[in-house]
């Protein structure tokens, strides 16, 4: 899977997460942002890692505005996020949540 | 529940509704040099159909972003900042910025936004990417840059004259490396692109030189806004510190730059005011080296006197201040630049 522009998905309101992807080549980069950073800041980069490479990204630099989002947010969001960088958003691949 | 709507501030009534929240919020600076480059407004209506939120976007950049708190505090900052933010991806837009209060900073990097910036009155943050540090690893480096002398210079270059020759000529020699930023801002006589080239052309003598864009971080005049500030003399001060803040910090550390080289301003009272300004600033983590202004046959070489020549069509003055490769661009082309000034172009500016 390839990322072919710059896109972004979610909000920056409460229990939600923004997430914009581009293009990488250095892993999956992930500059996040969060208030619960210290308790939780790993496991929602893992969740963000875990769901690119489920859909097949090796390499993308991700920001990530967490709003204190549960895990399934952060994988819808993620996901959503994915599809339109690499321009795949009319097949949704469900089976990555 | 708050509902977003879009507001067109060409409506009357909108956009004195509009002023009034801003005013209420402290925000004063309505004059058309603000007001016209906003591309889209959107409100926040509370249950009560009254507006307790606003902001908009000019280009890349946020403004006149004002909420009126209720209990939660943030909810309805976050939501008009989100609108905003998604305005700009659905043009495509993924890069943004906020000149805002100094006090506001911190709102701000609680949703993502980066400070590059900070004096005592203004805030420039960015938000998204590629952002700075990007920017700064796409910029050419060399070996054992750490150990290196290296020093630059920011221009307009608008065009590429012997004086501009002269102050690369004398940083290529008292340095090990030279980057010359080129502003990236089109709102200049010769457009980015016919500047960048013609600095290339004219610098190509020099091994040790490195020509760049300024991309979104060197002196972008056209996106500060006013609209806090009182008067002009503030604006410049605080333009200034910021436009030097962001070198300070963020720019010149990276590529391990130590000194700034600048032209003497012997003319303009406003270029000279930001000289000054930028020494202070800069000063003492890079020395800045004002290199006096060159003469040609008793006469300061400007980029603003070739432009006044190109308007009178006198090729072969032009042809004692700039170099051979931006007189034959200039001779190639002299219709086409007459053209843009009869069209309205400003010559005076920078």
């Amino acid at each position: 899977m390839e990322i072919k522009t710059t896109a972004v998905a979610g909000t920056l309101e409460s229990s939600d997460i923004q997430i914009m992807i581009s293009k990488g080549s250095n892993g999956i980069e992930i500059d996040l942002e969060s208030e619960v950073k210290k308790a939780y800041g790993d496991q929602i980069e893992k969740v963000i890692t875990e769901t690119l490479k489920k859909y097949g990204l090796e390499n993308a630099k991700v920001k990530a505005t967490d709003k204190g989002a549960l895990d399934c947010v952060i994988k819808a969001r993620t996901l959503a996020a994915a599809q339109r960088a690499t321009e795949t958003q009319d097949k949704p691949d469900l089976e990555v949540l | 529940m708050d509902k977003v709507v879009d507001l067109f501030l060409s409506d009357a009534a909108t956009r004195q509704k509009w002023e009034n929240l801003l005013s209420s919020l402290d925000l004063h600076n309505f004059s058309a040099r603000e007001v016209d480059q906003i591309d889209h407004t959107i409100g926040l209506v509370d249950e009560d159909g009254k507006l307790v939120g606003t902001g908009s976007v000019a280009g890349n950049v946020l403004k006149y972003v004002g909420v009126i708190n209720e209990d939660t505090q943030g909810a309805r900052f976050n939501k008009v900042v989100t609108n905003l933010l998604q305005y700009l991806a659905e043009q495509k837009i993924y890069h943004s910025f906020v000149f805002t209060k100094a006090k506001y900073a911190s709102s701000f990097e609680h949703l993502h936004f980066n400070l590059l910036a900070k004096t005592d009155e203004a805030a420039f943050l960015e938000n998204g990417m590629p952002d700075v540090n990007d920017f700064l690893s796409d910029l050419p480096k060399v070996e054992d840059q750490a150990d290196k002398k290296i020093a630059a210079i920011v221009m307009n270059a608008n065009p590429f004259t012997l004086g501009h020759q002269h102050l690369v000529k004398m940083a290529s020699e008292e340095n090990d490396l030279v980057y010359v930023f080129v502003v990236a801002n089109d709102v200049s006589l010769f457009n980015f692109n016919e500047r960048m080239k013609l600095v290339q052309e004219g610098t190509k003598q020099f091994a040790n030189v490195k020509v760049v864009s300024g991309g979104d971080y060197m002196v972008s005049p056209a996106t500060f806004p006013a609209y806090f500030l009182k008067s002009p003399d503030e604006l410049i001060d605080v333009q200034t510190s910021v436009d030097a803040a962001v070198f300070k910090n963020k720019i010149a550390p990276a590529l391990n730059i130590a000194r700034r080289y600048i032209g003497q301003e012997p003319i303009s009272r406003t270029t000279h005011f930001y000289n000054v300004s930028l020494a202070h600033e800069l000063g003492p983590d890079i020395e800045v080296i004002t290199v006096k202004r060159l003469e040609k046959s008793g006469q300061i070489v400007t980029a603003t006197q070739v432009r006044q020549w190109i308007k009178d069509g006198d090729l072969a003055k032009i042809n004692k201040f700039v170099p051979e490769s931006t007189y034959e661009f200039i001779k190639q082309n002299m219709s086409e630049l007459q053209s843009r000034i009869e069209k309205g172009m400003n010559i005076d500016g920078n």
